[in-house]
């Protein structure tokens, strides 16, 4: 009886963290990248293009810690942005003039991001959450890189709509383009 | 077994986060929040050995059971502290995990709309931190463990089965009422599920 009782306990304490509707939609926004991936044939130029930002010129001296400078600067942006559209469309009626304008913002960062990333930029020459995998898997990254551009542009479009649910969707997207890259290529930081 | 789930949880949300999982350790923070729920309304209503009145005890109580002059059952005055800290220190950990929000916008404790970004990110800053205290109470809470089984006593076999070897003359346990429990259970899921839905009025709007 005891141990019985015990366990509906368990199952009960399980069931109440689950059930929530937000995994289960940012697993489907997931799925829809990968699939997007797949069958988009722009993907791949879009990948090359940044690629050949990225082997463009190494950096060195002043202009790598200047180029560093800008990476983390550019990314707290972004994350600052991010951060700000999550509480925004997470309230019931979101205000739409904020999510446009952070949407471009975002947009316009992740167009600039392929060219924080020159070799000569790794946690070897100064304090940076840039993994050197970044450079051992050119290819990988830049595609990685190319995917957050096209998960930015298609939110920053459809969030000149009004359709909060294709909004939330396309941010959702968004979301796992970044967290593609981070989970692979970002060193845990501590500020 | 509310014990073990606990402990399984905490194991899994570590695990989860050094694993970029995030979504799965908010769930898990979730569910430590309704055990933690349950065991404090336990040691109110609960049986005997678990009711905190019934183990703890003030400075006085400690120094006597050190003296060896503590006759009881269940927690000592000693291992009392040890509840009441790893308790707190947990609970603690869980409501900053409910506050905080990851770095990129994707994931937020279902209470972060309460309050600004930035404390947001304040609240996972300390929660990071906040878990090296609660690892340090978990391994002194082992630790006494593996003592007391040196000098020949095993504790984790009386907790499990609720059966011990008692001195002449001291009480048994009272069990707790399995219905008591069961309201406990509700009430522990119905505030968490409150809680996750963004507490007072549903989140910020």
């Amino acid at each position: 009886m005891r141990i019985a009782m015990f366990a509906a306990a368990g199952a009960c304490a399980l069931l109440a963290a689950c059930g929530g509707s937000k995994t289960s939609q940012s697993n489907n926004a997931q799925a829809n990248l990968r699939e997007e991936g797949r069958t988009d044939p722009t993907a791949n130029t879009t990948a090359s293009n940044a690629m050949v930002l990225l082997a463009a010129k190494p950096v060195s001296g002043d202009q790598a810690k200047k180029v560093m400078h800008e990476r983390h600067e550019g990314m707290e942006a972004t994350g600052k942005a991010a951060k700000g559209l999550k509480r925004e469309l997470d309230k019931g009626s979101p205000d739409l003039a904020a999510v446009r304008a952070s949407a471009a913002q975002l947009a316009n960062l992740a167009q600039k991001s392929s060219g924080w990333f020159p070799a000569g930029t790794g946690p070897n020459v100064g304090k940076t959450g840039a993994k050197p995998e970044i450079w051992q898997n050119p290819q990988d990254f830049a595609a990685k890189v190319a995917a957050f551009q096209k998960a930015a542009s298609a939110f920053n479009a459809v969030a000149k709509g009004n359709d909060v649910g294709a909004i939330k969707a396309r941010f959702g997207d968004l979301g796992q383009s970044c967290k593609a890259c981070h989970d692979k290529y970002r060193a845990e930081m501590h500020h | 077994m509310v014990h073990w789930l606990l402990a399984a949880l905490i194991a899994f949300s570590w695990w989860s986060i050094e694993n970029h999982h995030t979504d799965w350790h908010i769930w898990s923070g979730v569910s430590i929040l309704t055990l933690l729920l349950f065991r404090l309304l336990w040691g109110v209503v609960g049986s005997s050995t678990a009711r905190f009145s019934s183990f703890v005890r003030g400075p006085r109580g400690v120094l006597d059971y050190l003296h060896g002059k503590w006759r009881g059952i269940g927690h000592t005055p000693l291992g009392a502290l040890s509840v009441v800290a790893l308790l707190g220190a947990v609970s603690i950990q869980v409501g900053l995990g409910l506050l905080s929000q990851d770095e990129d916008g994707i994931y937020a404790g279902p209470l972060a709309g309460l309050i600004s970004s930035d404390a947001s990110d304040e609240a996972r800053d300390i929660h990071e931190f906040w878990f090296n205290v609660v690892l340090a109470l978990i391994v002194m809470h082992i630790a006494a463990i593996l003592f007391y089984r040196l000098r020949g006593r095993s504790l984790t076999k009386p907790m499990i089965t609720g059966r011990a070897v008692l001195d002449p003359g001291t009480q048994p346990m009272k069990r707790g009422r399995w219905w008591v429990a069961l309201i406990s259970l509700a009430v522990a899921f119905a505030v968490s599920r409150w809680i996750v839905a963004g507490a007072p009025p549903f989140g910020s709007t």
